[in-house]
């Protein structure tokens, strides 16, 4: 791939995981629960699309972003009141910046109208005029990737060779160019900074934050190894080296800052302004709120030990000794450390309740500087180490992860062969090969299993995105609601999650468009105006279940029925259970919405909700108590790659039946078998009567079924609780076995979910067990013929 | 691997990753170290990107073959390499022992 298009793809990654913190963030603003870490986060996530999108030029998205990041500065910065309306405010244009983002990844473009009304409100908010382009503080101006002017010997000869002996000659590199020197004017300023492994590991660079401070004026950088190991000691992920720069600007300290802002909590900073009195500590213009500045000017001596401790820290001792050193260390400025010190502190801290300036910041800072000072050049790698292990991630290709599921299924597959082989040359199974396999096996599993892991993720993602479309749509249909959320930890494969989203959408849409009442109608029916949604995520028997539930009119069976005979869909004196008529609603083309609307009812919702489930190897079904409402449930696989299955036999064929859906099985007696109006086979267990289900025949294998009493039935359980005896004609064991989809490679299959292979390289079907009891239910097995003439 | 090796006589030449980011870092040092005592060029002629940690790999690299004795060297090194390196501030990463230079 095209390198720029490669980073481009991360970015807009990146992208996805910024929307989704910052969105998390405003709905935290929007109930009231978002505190000043929260209002920042939201800020640098958006600031962060704007920066990439200055990389790349996208001019929309720049435009759109930096205006809400204007407001969402003025919110943290406490000159914008946070009230309900600009939280609401916040939250719509939100959906249109994730337009934008959309918009610039898939190359379309965001309607003109709905972007510049996004755009009008939050300059609404800000109040202020419209800032020209330059202003704006986008592309290039900010974040572009603008070609630095190097003092390179053979920097334009051909093929871009650079005689690197010249380029190395001193270590400080100057920028732009040499020949302009600092102007007089402009303020020397020394940044100290010393990256941890934490930032690496989240995919922060140190060579774009270089770059964006040079482009707030000339800067000197000398690079400090001290800590750095020889190779064979060095730990690849690990951060050893720091940075010293330079800076002559006109910009101020909050400029500075302001590059490091995604990066502050993984990195030590130290800015200090050479040369500076200690009253300067805070310019006026420099974006700190009177609080900042008050606490900075009332702590200044007693933060002095701090600001030492974190210079210390932050690389002064190991700066002196270092060879390339090319400034000279700055005058030492107290008071700007302190003011550095405290505005940092106040970016993770709760503000000061009081106006009175207190010493209050004063621990943090202490706090953060203590370990740094520890990390002397000696003791630094050590040091780094525990940190590095606090919360060490990595951002990895899905497609390497999907090769290395796919390589860990053919292990899977080429154990079982191997053991099958080794079954069938006839070694005992104590001998130490067998015993070897069973290890090998043992350990198949707990890799696949810590396979599987790297791609489960919780369901919050899907989630997290309902109530604001909940609070859309009662909008939109006037009616009241509350969504209530529960179990959005759950954790279920990435592949189930991106595909959950619209089943759920659909869903949520539906209960409140046709489950929910109207504010008159509830009152009417004696329930408080406010409907109430529930989604719940759970895990149940190996699978993940997603529940939705609302308290509304519950499915107006008569009328569903009426329409399903309007449409055709089923006869009129056809007898159908309430359960069956609920399901009808799953039937392609059924609409119960008379005035097809914006949200709902184009007549494709429930049908295309089952198909996409179906699709993920997954059921959904309803339960309705009229008056009372609706609960969609929905069962799913918690990974699409395995499964846990029982072999067995039927009409020689072998087949899979998911483990998770057995409960038990038995050798029928002749006498537990009766057949319902001479046909339908049931079979007791126990004291109950469950349908006994000839799978050889329910899959057309074979025309007749087989002797009970001489096959051995296995009790599933369907996702809605119904039970039902498979009857084949043996069992070969449990085991684990790859899932290979039926129709990626084939089609769909009736009453089979996907296929298999097996040890002996044979292709065997997996059961659908919640089909075939369905299809059971409307299409009955014939009963074998030679018991026809004896019950 | 996202770099490859090509070997004349006894010197080693290392095409280095376009992207040289946190997941090349531990790959970039594994071949590197396989290397170790014999004279590398450094092919960096296809380099778009280079991070902090790749950086400090070919430091590191440059330490232990600068103890070694042995020539450790840069050919080639794209615009966008030579650039970053400079905002780097532009550390050695060449060793280049007397006598050893060809």
């Amino acid at each position: 791939m095209d390198p720029f298009e490669s980073i481009k793809q991360t970015f807009f990654q990146e992208c996805d995981e910024l929307l989704t913190d910052a969105e998390q963030g405003l709905l935290a603003m929007e109930s009231g629960e978002a505190d000043d870490e929260t209002i920042n986060a939201v800020f640098r996530a958006v600031h962060s699309v704007k920066g990439g999108a200055g990389a790349f030029g996208l001019e929309d998205l720049i435009r759109f972003a930096h205006v809400f990041e204007t407001v969402m500065d003025e919110i943290r910065s406490g000159k914008m009141e946070l009230t309900d309306e600009v939280a609401k405010t916040l939250l719509r244009a939100f959906d249109v910046l994730a337009d934008h983002v959309a918009a610039a990844r898939d190359g379309g473009k965001v309607e003109e109208g709905r972007s510049q009304g996004a755009y009008g409100e939050l300059r609404g908010l800000i109040g202020g005029e419209e800032e020209d382009d330059d202003a704006m503080g986008g592309g290039d101006e900010d974040f572009g990737f603008v070609p630095l002017t190097l003092s390179i010997e053979g920097e334009d000869a051909p093929g871009g060779f650079i005689d690197l002996d010249a380029q190395n000659a001193e270590a400080g590199v100057e920028l732009p160019a040499p020949d302009q020197a600092p102007q007089d004017e402009l303020a020397s300023w020394t940044v100290e900074f010393s990256p941890k492994s934490e930032m690496y590991a989240k995919a922060n660079e140190a060579g774009l934050v270089l770059r964006e401070l040079a482009r707030l004026g000339e800067t000197r950088v000398t690079l400090i190894d001290e800590t750095l190991p020889p190779l064979d000691q060095l730990s690849a992920e690990q951060a050893y080296v720091s940075w010293r720069i330079q800076l002559f600007t006109d910009s101020d300290e909050a400029s500075i800052r302001e590059v490091f802002e995604f990066v502050e909590d993984d990195c030590n900073l130290i800015i200090t302004r050479d040369g500076a009195e200690p009253s300067v500590a805070a310019p006026t213009d420099d974006g700190l709120s009177d609080d900042d500045r008050a606490a900075a000017d009332s702590a200044n001596a007693d933060l002095d030990i701090a600001a030492l401790l974190a210079r210390v820290g932050g690389g002064d001792a190991p700066a002196e000794a270092a060879p390339e050193i090319v400034a000279e260390a700055p005058p030492e400025a107290p008071a700007e450390d302190v003011a550095a010190l405290i505005a940092r502190a106040q970016s993770v801290a709760p503000p000061p309740a009081a106006k009175a300036p207190t010493p209050a910041p004063t621990p943090p800072p202490v706090a953060a500087a203590a370990p740094a000072a520890a990390a002397a050049p000696a003791a630094a790698a050590a040091n780094a180490a525990p940190a590095a292990a606090a919360s060490v991630t990595i951002r990895v290709d899905l497609d390497r992860v999907d090769r290395l599921i796919n390589a860990v299924g053919e292990l899977v597959i080429q154990q079982a062969m191997l053991s099958q082989r080794v079954l069938e040359s006839g070694l005992a199974r104590s001998s130490n090969v067998a015993l070897g396999l069973e290890d090998l096996e043992l350990l198949t599993r707990e890799i696949q299993d810590s396979v599987m892991a790297i791609r489960a993720q919780p369901v919050k993602s899907v989630f997290q995105r309902m109530p604001r479309l909940a609070r859309e749509v009662a909008d939109m249909t006037g009616k009241r609601v509350k969504l209530v959320m529960e179990g959005e930890g759950t954790e279920v494969d990435k592949t189930v999650i991106e595909r959950l989203a619209d089943p759920i959408t659909h869903m949520l849409r539906n209960a409140i468009d046709h489950g929910l009442e109207d504010p008159e109608g509830r009152a009417e029916a004696g329930k408080p105006a406010e409907g109430v949604v529930r989604l719940r995520a759970l895990h149940r028997g190996g699978r993940i279940v997603i529940e939705l539930q609302d308290d509304g009119r519950g499915i107006n069976r008569p009328r569903v029925r009426g329409i399903a005979v309007a449409r055709g869909l089923i006869t009129e004196d056809q007898v159908l259970s309430d359960e069956e008529i609920d399901n009808l609603i799953f039937l392609p083309g059924f609409s119960t919405a008379e005035v097809i609307s914006d949200i709902s009812g184009r007549g494709v919702g429930m049908d295309v909700v089952r198909r996409s489930i179906q699709g993920l190897g997954g059921r959904i079904s309803i339960s309705s108590e009229p008056g009372k409402g609706s609960k969609f449930t929905m069962s799913l696989p918690l990974t699409l790659a395995v499964l846990d299955g029982m072999v067995v036999t039927a009409a020689e064929q072998t087949l899979v039946a998911p483990l998770s859906a057995i409960v038990e099985s038995l050798t029928p007696r002749t006498e537990d078998v009766h057949y319902i109006g001479g046909k339908d086979a049931v079979i007791r267990i126990r004291d109950t009567f469950v349908p006994l289900i000839d799978v050889g025949v329910a899959l057309g294998f074979r025309e007749t079924a087989i002797d009970p009493a001489s096959g051995v039935a296995v009790l599933v359980e369907s996702e809605g609780g119904g039970k039902a005896a498979l009857l084949v004609e043996a069992i070969q064991g449990q085991r684990q076995v790859v899932i290979k989809s039926l129709e990626a490679n084939y089609q769909q299959i009736d009453g089979v979910a996907a296929a298999t292979i097996l040890g002996d390289g044979r292709v065997a079907l997996i059961l659908d067990v919640d089909a075939l009891v369905t299809t059971q239910r409307r299409k009955p097995a014939a009963r074998p013929s030679e018991k026809r003439m004896a019950s | 691997m996202s770099t490859d090796t090509a070997t004349t006589a006894d010197r080693a030449t290392v095409s280095l990753a376009p992207v040289l980011d946190l997941q090349a870092a531990e790959p970039l040092r594994a071949e590197l170290m396989a290397l170790r005592g014999r004279p590398l060029d450094l092919d960096a002629s296809q380099v778009t990107r280079m991070g902090g940690l790749c950086l400090q790999v070919l430091m590191s690299a440059r330490k232990i073959w600068s103890e070694d004795g042995v020539c450790l060297t840069v050919d080639q090194p794209s615009l966008a390499f030579s650039e970053q390196l400079a905002a780097f501030g532009g550390p050695e990463l060449q060793s280049e022992p007397e006598g050893e230079l060809s």
